[in-house]
């Protein structure tokens, strides 16, 4: 089993009275692109922010490359590559000068930085403008190239495709996967279940400052939360179906989130005046939509 | 990584503003020597200050009439509001623009994020800020000197006296630098952190200005910064250069000492 590259125990952040992040466990292992996934506020930025150093934890652990974030964080963010959400990067600066002094900083030559360039489509001509003139998705893949361009073991991305068009958005997925293949291991944050669907192995769901799941994409596919949309041709009093939560109802249409056995359910179908029924195949967006409503419900 | 990315970074980002400040401190040290060396001014002068109502005698005679020779007029340019602002409004829009400005675009995050110690930030920002503020002293002295020069005034004692005065202005302008510095650790908007320091410094320069007219005032002056850095005092040896540079320091030091230990132990919001 590959070495285990960044190791999160019990992790809390407060601001204040305000919870940031709870008590959130989790492990990501070499090579691995890993999804982490939550609604906006949820407290993706923050766990990000505390595996960085950015922010003090209240709380708990992190430990990257074996080393505790808190006493060498100097070492691991030599060894990470980060994209910032909502990255603007230094707007007087020209996106050659922006990229100059990312690599100053880090006092490499980045090897790959040429190949990216290529890769994104950034003209000579674009790099010479100053970065506030720049469109958000030129900005987004300029903060991508800084990120990957030192050939770094671990990358940290929150909400990396922000901004770019789904061309772009293609070649980013390309590029993840090239990573991955030369042992980089990825972490990176998202709202958009599409995408993690498309590169990432595992996911965590954090809602609420609370990780609700942690599963491969295919465990989490497995929890089979489906749709089931039924249109009945006379009404029925108190309807109600084994393993199913009902989610909508209008007149004789009624709409259900299924959790549990079909079978049930479908012996319990049988028995009704059934016009219609829609059963779509199931998708990782429903399985994350159902740990927010659960949460409503609760 | 490469230890002078970040000064070089602030420096380009300032140098513009800097440069221009040399120009005009330079330029403006030679005329004031100048204007005051190759005119008789102290007859009129005189006709006009035995008129003047006895407080505003005080006030002035404090800061230029009574020293009106070469030596002193050098001195008065050293102490002439311009100078003092265009030092000021350099030695706050660095940090507050680096830290402060920052955190509120964002920016800090990223830098943060690379192999970067914050206490080299501000490090950086401290020797880059000091540098300029210097280079814009330099500026000074050699408006100072090639007047002095010029008008056949330059002698070793004043060359002596202008170099306290110059280190003088250089340590009051870096402890100016070194309190922005303090504020904008814990601060996260640059404007409003800006605001506050010109504010304070403000407040201190008014106090001292005050001071010289009302008496009742004296007993603060101990606590105010500028009471530490009187050039025309220098100059004719009524203060002591050497208490002037401890406690500007020392005050410097205590600056820099709770900057970091903030800057250390800070959340970096985004």
């Amino acid at each position: 089993m590959p070495p285990v590259v960044i190791s999160v125990e019990q992790l809390t952040k407060y601001f204040g009275r305000t919870v940031g992040i709870e008590q959130i466990s989790f492990d990501v292992r070499k090579g691995e692109i890993f999804g982490f996934l939550g609604l906006n506020g949820a407290g993706k930025t923050t766990t990000i922010r505390l595996l960085l150093d950015l922010l003090r934890p209240t709380n708990g652990r992190a430990v990257i490359f074996g080393l505790a974030v808190l006493k060498h964080s100097y070492e691991i963010r030599r060894r990470c590559g980060y994209l910032p959400g909502n990255f603007t990067g230094y707007g007087h600066m020209t996106g050659s000068d922006f990229l100059s002094l990312a690599a100053d900083i880090r006092g490499t030559v980045p090897p790959l930085q040429h190949g990216l360039l290529n890769r994104f489509e950034i003209s000579e001509d674009t790099l010479m403008q100053k970065i506030k003139h720049l469109s958000h998705g030129t900005r987004q893949k300029l903060g991508i190239i800084q990120a990957f361009f030192h050939k770094p073991e671990l990358i940290i991305l929150d909400e990396p495709t922000i901004g770019l068009d789904p061309l772009m958005q293609e070649k980013f997925y390309a590029l993840l996967r090239d990573s991955k293949k030369e042992g980089c291991t990825i972490f990176f944050s998202s709202h958009n279940l599409a995408e993690v669907e498309k590169v990432c192995e595992r996911v965590a769901i954090i809602r609420d400052g609370e990780l609700v799941a942690l599963e491969t994409l295919d465990g989490l596919k497995q929890k089979r939360y489906r749709r089931l949309f039924i249109s009945l041709r006379e009404r029925v009093d108190h309807l109600e179906l084994p393993g199913a939560e009902l989610l909508k109802h209008k007149d004789l249409d009624y709409e259900f989130l299924v959790k549990g056995d079909m079978n049930d359910l479908i012996r319990r179908l049988s028995h009704l005046p059934l016009e219609n029924v829609i059963f779509p195949e199931p998708d990782l967006e429903e399985v994350f939509m159902a740990y927010y409503r659960s949460e409503r419900h609760e | 990584m490469n230890s002078l990315a970040y000064p070089l970074f602030i420096l380009k980002n300032h140098r513009g503003f800097a440069l221009f400040s040399v120009v005009v401190i330079a330029a403006l040290q030679y005329l004031i020597i100048e204007l005051m060396t190759t005119l008789n001014t102290d007859a009129f002068i005189n006709t006009i200050f035995s008129q003047l109502p006895e407080r505003f005698r005080l006030l002035v005679s404090e800061n230029f009439i009574a020293r009106m020779s070469a030596e002193g007029a050098a001195a008065f340019g050293f102490n002439h509001p311009i100078v003092l602002a265009l030092l000021v409004i350099n030695a706050i829009n660095i940090p507050t623009r680096h830290i402060a400005g920052e955190i509120e675009s964002g920016t800090m995050e990223w830098l943060l994020a690379h192999p970067m110690k914050r206490m080299r930030i501000l490090g950086s920002l401290w020797i880059s800020g000091g540098f300029l503020i210097f280079l814009i002293i330099c500026g000074a002295w050699t408006g100072s000197f090639l007047a002095l020069a010029a008008t056949h005034h330059y002698t070793y004692e004043t060359f002596v006296k202008m170099l306290q005065i110059g280190t003088n202005l250089w340590l009051l302008s870096v402890l100016v630098l070194s309190f922005s510095i303090l504020i904008s650790a814990f601060g996260k908007e640059g404007s409003r952190v800006g605001m506050r320091c010109a504010a304070v410094i403000l407040i201190f320069y008014f106090l001292h200005f005050l001071g010289t007219l009302w008496k009742f005032l004296e007993a603060i002056k101990p606590f105010n910064i500028f009471t530490y850095y009187q050039p025309q005092k220098l100059m004719f040896d009524e203060r002591s250069f050497w208490l002037h540079l401890c406690v500007l320091s020392v005050l410097i030091g205590l600056c820099l000492i709770i900057s970091v230990k903030q800057f250390q132990r800070r959340d970096i919001p985004g």
